[in-house]
């Protein structure tokens, strides 16, 4: 007789924001088994790259994999764009370029965060945090000219400048955002439905976390120190104020702590930026067709995002290669819930804060 | 007792399916719900079950998987109901247009009342589309609720009344009007 029952989980959920399911086989309350199918929003990005889109349009292309993260992929493609170039982009460029990156992680994480209490039960925190989440949304705008799809990262450099009557505006909203996450840290760490009840759920040792793989937040939860930014050297990322962030439990709580502490080490970089812009133009004029192979990482809001791309020498490129960070870390996944209760699912599944759409492309 | 159908209109709920969207969409769908765009001050609520809303929110264009679950979505909606295609690739495909795995939006799929564009569509316009929607419910429900003849008249030969013939097929009446 079998004893075990399968329970899907998705593919459409309330506690999903996207198409992924889940198949959990479980023996009374406990899960001794996962399938996970990720394929759902699959759409063929990386095919239409090399047949339909020439190199120079690919950068915003490639932006539509994912919203929230859309800035890094554009910004990585670009930027292996460049290393095939040999283009030398200023350093104003380069330093709007961190600004915005980070601005996408601070909403990113803010999003996570807020539907980590959704699926706590706790909906006024939800609203609170997503309410605050608009100050960076206006940022966003006031800078780019959109809210999500930014297009704002161009070969050469960044398409638009920082107007400056605009810097006082986004220094009064980083400076509320900041004063709101000092008061989340409090929230998470001594609220009781947001700390002791995710306290030992969704455990990742430090062993493990080596062992399948995982990048991200999900691994510096678990004390692995691992960080692109900490790794190269195209951006300016010392200078501006860099710190690495980690804990050592491993546990829901953990990775929620290590999210708000990132939250206020890229405001804080953000301010740097804005204090020491340095002068100069935003755009450098590039010529040539890319010819040879680059591969480029940068740090993406969920881990390591990498880009491979080869060309050429004509408008069109040979090979368009996506490595997601969501889809390193699905061995890790599969294997945090091992052993878990069921009921607690959807609020492991809301802390490694998964992209699909990544994941897919 | 509570007469449901005066209320539909006061507090829709909402469906959201993602068919292949980037998440742009999406997050500006979950931006509308939260206090500074505040959605809720119509009545709406999110619901994860589509038996139980009146409202059907979609995003991106529509990819091969999806498309089954996307259509069986509608079905289990209870009528009446309002179909908001949410961004650009959800009303024509827009970037995603020609890529294999990817149909060219919803509508050749399900029946589509209110087109919301942009990339991504700012809370805004997904307000003034829900909004637009909500009309549109109201509209269907008066729909339903007219009352439609079953019978023609019947017809008198030799004195005699014949309703042999005075069978009607549902709509022919309203057809001639």
């Amino acid at each position: 007789m079998k004893k075990t029952i399968n329970i899907p989980l998705g593919s459409q959920h309330i506690s999903l924001l996207e198409p992924v399911r889940f198949k959990f086989e479980c023996e009374n309350e406990k899960i001794i088994g996962v399938d996970a199918d990720v394929g759902f929003v699959h759409r063929g990005v990386e095919k239409a790259c090399t047949t339909s889109f020439k190199f120079d349009a690919i950068g915003y292309v490639v932006a539509r994999v994912c919203g929230l993260c859309a800035i890094t992929h554009s910004l990585t493609y670009t930027a292996a764009v460049e290393k095939l170039l040999g283009a030398q982009i200023t350093s104003k460029a380069k330093y709007l370029r961190i600004l915005l990156l980070e601005l996408d992680r601070i909403h990113s994480h803010m999003l996570c965060l807020s539907h980590t209490c959704e699926n706590a039960g706790f909906e006024a925190m939800f609203m609170r945090i997503m309410g605050d989440r608009e100050h960076i949304m206006e940022i966003q705008e006031l800078i780019t000219g959109n809210r999500v799809q930014f297009d704002y990262i161009s070969i050469g450099g960044v398409n638009r400048d920082l107007a400056p009557e605009s810097v006082q505006k986004i220094k009064e909203n980083l400076y509320i955002v900041k004063q709101k996450v000092q008061g989340y840290m409090d929230e998470f760490t001594n609220n009781w439905s947001l700390s002791l009840k995710f306290k030992g759920i969704g455990m990742l040792s430090l062993d493990d976390a080596y062992m399948y793989n995982a990048i991200g937040p999900l691994a510096r939860a678990s004390g692995l120190r691992i960080d692109v930014r900490n790794e190269i050297d195209y951006l300016p990322y010392h200078e501006v104020g860099y710190k690495m962030q980690t804990h050592t439990d491993g546990d829901i709580n953990a990775r929620n702590l290590v999210r708000l502490a990132e939250l206020v080490n890229s405001i804080e970089m953000c301010e740097n930026i804005l204090n020491g812009l340095p002068e100069g133009d935003i755009f450098t004029k590039i010529k040539g067709k890319p010819q040879g192979e680059a591969l480029m990482r940068f740090e993406a809001p969920r881990g390591e995002l990498m880009y491979y791309i080869k060309g050429n020498g004509s408008a069109m490129l040979e090979r368009v290669r996506i490595k997601t960070p969501t889809f390193s870390c699905i061995p890790a996944f599969s294997h945090i819930f091992l052993g878990g209760d069921y009921a607690d699912a959807p609020a492991v599944l809301a802390s490694f804060d998964p992209c699909m759409s990544c994941t897919a492309k | 007792m509570f007469d449901l159908k005066k209320y539909r209109k006061k507090s829709p709920w909402i469906l959201h399916y993602n068919a292949g969207s980037c998440n742009g969409c999406d997050i500006e769908i979950l931006a509308c719900l939260s206090p500074k765009y505040d959605l809720e001050r119509f009545g709406v609520i999110n619901t994860g079950n589509p038996k139980q809303s009146d409202i059907f929110l979609v995003t991106g264009p529509v990819t091969f998987r999806t498309r089954e679950r996307l259509v069986e979505l509608y079905t289990q909606m209870p009528e009446p109901k309002v179909v908001i295609a949410v961004g650009s690739c959800a009303c024509t495909g827009c970037v995603f247009r020609d890529m294999y795995n990817v149909e060219v939006g919803i509508d050749r799929y399900i029946p589509v009342d209110v087109y919301v564009p942009g990339c991504a569509s700012s809370p805004e316009l997904i307000i003034d589309g829900v909004v637009k929607g909500l009309e549109i419910l109201e509209q269907k429900t008066k729909e339903m609720e007219k009352p439609f003849k079953l019978f023609k008249e019947a017809t008198t030969d030799d004195g005699i009344v014949n309703r042999r013939h005075s069978a009607l097929k549902v709509g022919e009446d309203d057809a001639k009007d």
